[in-house]
């Protein structure tokens, strides 16, 4: 177990080291609340379509395999968009389409085929659960420095010195290109440190 | 069994029966609050256009309270729009407008004054138009443009300029980079308005 959340934390992060559901990480990380609503959608989705992938992979024909995993992960995606909708409407006019879209996010199909298809179901959600948690942080730092620096607020409460009129704020950080600027710098960080270690070791 | 040619034909449709049946079931539950929300969406926009009934830090509870009182039922005599009264007289109009965007219809609410011609405020509080592009056309830096707008008389009230042109009386900017969902709501709009002017100076004439 702690090999599974060592590799999904760290050793394999989807966002800096497989390098999967990039297109969310643009696009809903300009707000720290939306992006934590978001990862919460996506650890649920994540950790429980897999493990279901892998309780049916006994029964599952290996060539339709990958309808039935897309299906098993919009029905999970769908009852998030149900309850949001629900009990949430402000958020789910927030997300969008974005919360729909975690259908197609690769993590969670990356997932399912790597690792939900052949390992037993509790070992698959807790992958799914770890990976799911690796992308959340990163998403989380881009979302932190993305709000701060470009609207002056984290979680929506004014930042002192971001907030006032001597910190010009920084549009493009509310842009999707801003998280590209912000993926590609959190990337470079983490891979040096990933990198200089692995030197060490030799 | 699972190597006969029919069994992921009836593998995939046992599969999606059973979750479609679940869905089915849950959105059911939830059926009715969901409507209500988009309900409260709706009263809400009409409640935003029209002169002092909607700030910010009012609840859900209090907000349909003030949409079923104060706000009167469109009649013939409004021409399809909602009026809110103060002394026995109109104070303004809220006029529901819908119709097809580029990617799904476009719902929301213009608020009008009583001399028929300035427009209060607008509001668009259903779309799915491109996010960060034609979406824009529902965030407040393009819809406030629309406070105290005279309507121009003739056929198009309300005219979309290119952004960046300069403005005449009854002119907004349109959307950059969006010229389909601009030239959708400006349909959507100046239909609405030109119908609804039509009606109700026929109505008190």
């Amino acid at each position: 177990m702690t090999q599974l959340a060592r590799e999904g934390l760290w050793t394999n992060n989807p966002i800096f080291v497989q390098v999967l559901g990039i297109c969310s990480t643009l696009a809903v990380t300009n707000l720290v609340l939306n992006t934590t609503v978001m990862c919460v959608a996506l650890i649920f989705t994540l950790s429980l379509s897999s493990a279901t992938v892998s309780l049916l992979r006994s029964f599952t024909p290996r060539n339709i395999r990958m309808m039935v995993e897309t299906l098993i992960i919009a029905f999970y995606v769908i009852i998030v968009d149900v309850v949001l909708k629900a009990y949430w409407p402000q958020m789910s006019e927030n997300l969008g389409p974005y919360v729909g879209l975690i259908i197609t996010n690769c993590i969670v199909m990356g997932r399912c085929e790597a690792y939900g298809n052949s390992n037993p179901p509790g070992a698959a959600f807790i992958d799914g659960f770890f990976n799911a948690i690796g992308y959340s942080f990163v998403l989380l730092i881009i979302a932190t420095f993305r709000e701060i620096l470009g609207m002056g607020t984290f979680l929506g409460h004014a930042v002192p010195y971001f907030s006032s009129e001597y910190w010009d704020k920084w549009i493009i950080m509310v842009m999707p290109p801003g998280a590209f600027f912000m993926l590609a710098i959190v990337t470079w960080i983490f891979r040096s440190i990933q990198l200089s270690k692995q030197e060490k070791k030799k | 069994m699972k190597n006969k040619r029919w069994f992921p034909v009836a593998y995939m449709f046992v599969v999606t029966v059973f979750f479609s049946a679940v869905i089915i079931g849950f959105s059911q539950v939830t059926e009715q609050r969901v409507k209500a929300n988009e309900a409260l969406a709706f009263e809400v926009a009409v409640l935003k256009v029209l002169p002092g009934l909607y700030d910010l830090n009012t609840g859900a509870v209090e907000l349909h309270r003030r949409f079923t009182e104060e706000v009167q039922q469109p009649s013939d005599d409004s021409a399809g729009a909602y009026t809110l009264k103060q002394n026995g007289q109109i104070a303004a109009y809220a006029l529901p407008f819908s119709g097809q965007g580029f990617w799904a219809p476009i719902d929301g609410v213009i608020g009008i004054e009583p001399d028929k011609k300035t427009i209060t405020n607008i509001v668009i509080y259903q779309q799915r138009e491109t996010p960060g592009l034609g979406a824009e056309v529902a965030q407040r830096k393009f819809c406030d443009q629309f406070i105290n707008l005279t309507m121009a008389a003739s056929d198009k009230p309300v005219v979309f300029r290119r952004p960046g042109e300069p403005l005449n009386s009854g002119e907004v900017h349109a959307v950059t980079g969006a010229t389909q969902t601009s030239i959708r709501l400006e349909k959507i709009i100046n239909d609405a308005l030109k119908n609804w002017r039509e009606r109700i100076n026929a109505k008190q004439k």
